[in-house]
């Protein structure tokens, strides 16, 4: 225990000297590689170049390029950067005070014009805490109490600026229809839409303005054509109609552009927002379907991936107690694709636990591992930048003293691009302050 | 109203059919052998391939070399772990609405066992999660809250089969943002922590009022003063003279150190003693302040950032005040974490590098001792309850599952019987 202690000590200090930004090449040298895509490479070496991973491999077939900074890693194991497929980084800092909070317009259900980016807080103290656990991406999303609340984006936990950190902007849309939508909170604030019915319609409507206001523009710019090109007639120029950053909003779904973000509970819901979402031709990946257990055959049907659970979500009174825990497994039998989301901000740096979890439920290891790296990079449309250890992908790389998904891996070195990501956050130094380091 | 709908048709199945929910007593207490298996005993270390000899509902003989008549019932474990059954010093499962009289900083007359829904599946979904038993408390609305109740998972059992005899009695206090919230937002005192412990004061010196006028009454009667006036009796200050008198363990929701400090010094100031604060995230910026008022804590094991006096938890609090010789639980105060709290107390392996055994005390023994009940359960040791969890996996990592949960011997789940996996308790289908 001790003297494993003291290795692990010493190489904090030996990463501590690479320093911030990748400045020249370097090998991590013989760690156990999970590359995701082609197995475990048990004495393995891994080369970070610009940024990106040029070369994994057996240790002793791997070329260390000249003036390489070379990083014994022997005892831990090397992982690509874990992805969270839902959070709200960056839309908070304390939960329950509200000048913190930027996570959802709640005065209109329909809120498709509302972009995370607008409001990410790229230097909020819960994201170093996050990183150092070894989550690199997430998917931000706002709150879900919008059945329509806005438009996601991709980050990256790590860059000089919010810019940098928002890799993907709109990258899909949620429709959150799990019932919490409804405006019923009580007797006195009751409004439309107080039931799934008006929730329905509602969105319904959202969508055909929608789909309106594209054709109006179409005819726009068809009578603005044949006007521009018989200028000599003297008819009046047509008028545009006005804008609309709603249904502008809608509109890349509406093509199919962009996936929507489905979210749904139970079978019924389930039901309907598939329903609503075929009848708009709607591209979509499932969300939760928490308490859908006797409809997973259905789900296996529709050929999308699910963003699961949370496995933790309590189960109904008449469930097992396992029924979400192992509904991961049950999925996964079907040959739906999962990933991970922590749902959550402050706790997404348990994220992996989850993973680990599931598999005590029946998840194969291999499969648990996908669902927070290279299921999540299919998912989100970045798969040739990041999910796995292979040559061309950005160096999001995470080295550990064990297993990604148990409690007890002690995360040593995260790397963003390739730069070494400083190991403190605030918590790190109110520990040290008061251990008197 | 649908719930009410609900609850009715519970209980006219209840009535059709015998079947319900209802107590077929536990069997008699059979003897019972388990082993072949890792005894994870908390206060002597693992016994590898050791055994468990259960007599009457208690752990009659613990080791390598244990010898069981051959009447009793052999469970071989087949090399899996065996642990103490989990023990949550903080929750408020199976009390639904009722954990908060939130209409006065000051209602210690409230009695949890009022609010106790025995047939809350939360219950169950715990003792799944390998929790025997947990200690019961009401909200962090009030400065001083209600008495708390200590229960045993014998889920399918009646109320009362429930409890966990002769455990003493817990009051909760409050502290901080919680009470002057729901009073401040309401143009009420406490809307300040000074108004807090204000109140709390004032309540106190009331008590001592009314503990006087008693011990004088007495004092009269046994003198044999003939017209001596009886006081009235007043159920809150009767409660309050006993926290006064150390008959409750007061049991204290406190985040900040400053508070903890107020606290230890108003407990001091009026002579009674405190078991435990609870939350404690800032309990590592004061460890020895904590440890020389020999008052535990009750903490969560990474959870921060909720509220402002959330913002400078950290996960290393447990063991950072453990090394300072502070008692430390890890609890759930959550329907969600009770289910796992093997899984939250692997979190002090990996931050602060607790032992095992360390580990595996904060949900165990040290909960106990925060409960009051650490000679009767929390660890493997001969004499006490059989309160015994056999595991899947390894308990403190990701992966550990309990496979059965035995409860004064009896086993209350059992992870491959079909349906809810339950003995004592049948679905009314």
């Amino acid at each position: 225990m001790k003297s494993r202690f003291l290795a692990a000590l010493g190489m904090t200090i030996l990463l501590c000297s690479v320093g911030l930004a990748q400045s020249k090449p370097v090998v991590l040298k013989g760690g156990k590689l999970l590359t995701i895509t082609h197995g475990v490479i048990e004495n393995g070496a891994l080369v970070m170049i610009n940024g990106k991973i040029t070369a994994v491999g057996p240790a002793a077939s791997v070329n260390v390029p000249a003036g390489a900074q070379v990083i014994n890693v022997t005892g831990m194991t090397i992982y690509p950067g874990l992805i969270d497929s839902e959070t709200n980084l960056g839309l908070t800092e304390i939960s329950a005070e509200n000048s913190t909070n930027d996570l959802l317009e709640p005065s209109d259900e329909i809120m498709p014009h509302m972009h995370v980016y607008d409001a990410f807080h790229a230097e909020s103290e819960l994201i170093p805490v996050a990183r150092i656990n070894g989550v690199t991406n997430a998917i931000v999303a706002p709150e879900n109490r919008d059945t329509l609340p806005g438009q996601d984006s991709f980050i990256q936990l790590d860059g000089k600026s919010a810019n940098e950190m928002l890799q993907v902007r709109d990258i899909a849309m949620p429709l959150n229809f799990t019932g919490e939508q409804r405006r019923n909170e009580s007797f006195e604030k009751r409004k439309f839409p107080e039931t799934r019915m008006g929730m329905a319609a509602q969105l319904r409507q959202a969508f055909l303005d929608a789909q309106d206001y594209d054709l109006h523009w179409a005819e726009y710019q068809k009578k603005k054509a044949d006007y521009d090109n018989n200028k000599g007639e003297k008819k009046s120029a047509p008028s545009a109609p006005k804008h609309d950053l709603k249904s502008e909003a809608l509109l890349p779904y509406l093509r199919g552009q962009k996936p929507i973000v489905l979210a749904a509970e139970g079978p019924s819901d389930l039901e309907t927002a598939v329903n609503l979402a075929r009848e708009f031709k709607l591209k979509f990946v499932l969300n939760h379907v928490s308490h859908s257990q006797p409809v997973l055959d259905y789900i296996a049907t529709l050929k999308v991936p699910v963003i699961v659970g949370p496995i933790y979500e309590a189960p109904k009174p008449e469930e097992r107690y396992d029924a979400i825990y192992s509904l991961p497994a049950q999925l996964y039998k079907r040959g739906v694709k999962i990933a991970f989301a922590s749902f959550d901000a402050h706790n997404v740096r348990n994220l992996p636990y989850q993973a680990g979890y599931a598999v005590a439920f029946g998840l194969p290891y291999d499969e648990a591992l996908k669902a927070v790296t290279l299921n999540p990079a299919e998912i989100w449309g970045v798969a040739d930048r990041m999910g796995s250890l292979d040559v061309g992908k950005s160096a999001n790389v995470v080295v550990a003293n064990g297993d990604p998904l148990d409690i007890k891996t002690d995360v040593k070195q995260v790397y963003i691009g390739g730069n070494a990501i400083p190991m403190t956050s605030r918590q790190t130094r109110l520990r040290d302050e008061y251990s008197g380091k | 109203m649908h719930r009410f709908a609900t609850y009715l048709t519970v209980v006219c199945c209840a009535v059709c059919l015998s079947a319900f929910g209802q107590t077929s007593a536990p069997a008699a207490h059979n003897e019972v052998l388990i082993k072949n298996a890792v005894v994870m005993t908390v206060t002597h270390g693992n016994i590898k391939n050791g055994s468990v000899y259960i007599k009457d509902g208690k752990i009659a003989a613990v080791g390598a070399n244990v010898t069981a008549p051959a009447s009793a019932t052999v469970v071989d474990a087949g090399g899996k772990y065996v642990t103490p059954g989990i023990i949550d010093s903080h929750s408020h499962i199976a009390l639904d609405d009722d954990v908060n009289e939130a209409t006065s900083p000051v209602t210690p007359q409230m009695m949890m066992i009022d609010a106790f829904d025995y047939q809350d599946k939360a219950i169950y979904r715990a003792l799944a999660g390998g929790v025997t038993t947990s200690l019961l408390l009401h909200g962090s609305a009030n400065m001083i809250g209600g008495q708390a109740i200590v229960i045993k998972h014998k889920y399918g059992l009646s109320r009362d089969a429930m409890m966990f005899p002769g455990a003493p009695r817990s009051i909760k206090f409050a502290s901080g943002e919680n009470p002057k919230r729901v009073y401040g937002g309401r143009d009420q005192i406490p809307s300040t922590r000074m108004g807090n412990f204000a109140v709390q004061r004032e309540a106190l010196v009331q008590a001592q009022d009314y503990m006087r006028e008693w011990d004088d009454y007495n004092a009269k009667v046994q003198r044999g003063v003939e017209d001596a006036k009886r006081p009235k009796r007043d159920l809150k200050l009767e409660a309050l003279a006993d926290v006064l008198r150390g008959k409750l363990l007061v049991q204290i929701h406190c985040y900040r150190a400053d508070e903890f400090l107020t606290e230890i010094a108003m407990a001091k100031e009026f002579g009674y003693k405190l078991r435990a604060f609870h939350h404690a995230l800032e309990a590592y910026k004061v460890p020895d302040q904590i440890a020389a008022a020999n008052v535990g804590i009750a903490t969560f094991a990474d959870w921060w950032g909720y509220k402002n006096e959330a913002w400078d938890a950290i996960p290393w609090n447990a063991v950072m005040a453990m090394r300072k010789g502070v008692i430390v639980a890890i609890k759930s105060d959550s329907e969600d974490f009770t289910r796992r709290l093997n899984q939250e107390a692997a979190k002090t392996i990996r931050y602060g590098g607790a032992t095992e055994q360390e580990a595996l005390k904060m949900i165990t023994w040290n909960a106990a001792w925060i409960i009051g009940v650490e000679d009767r359960v929390g660890s493997i040791d001969t004499g006490k309850d059989a309160d015994l969890v056999i595991w899947d996996g390894y308990p403190l990592s990701s992966y550990g599952v309990p496979d059965k949960v035995f409860i004064d011997g009896d086993v209350y789940f059992d992870r491959s019987l079909p349906g809810l996996g339950m003995t004592h308790y049948k679905e009314g289908e």
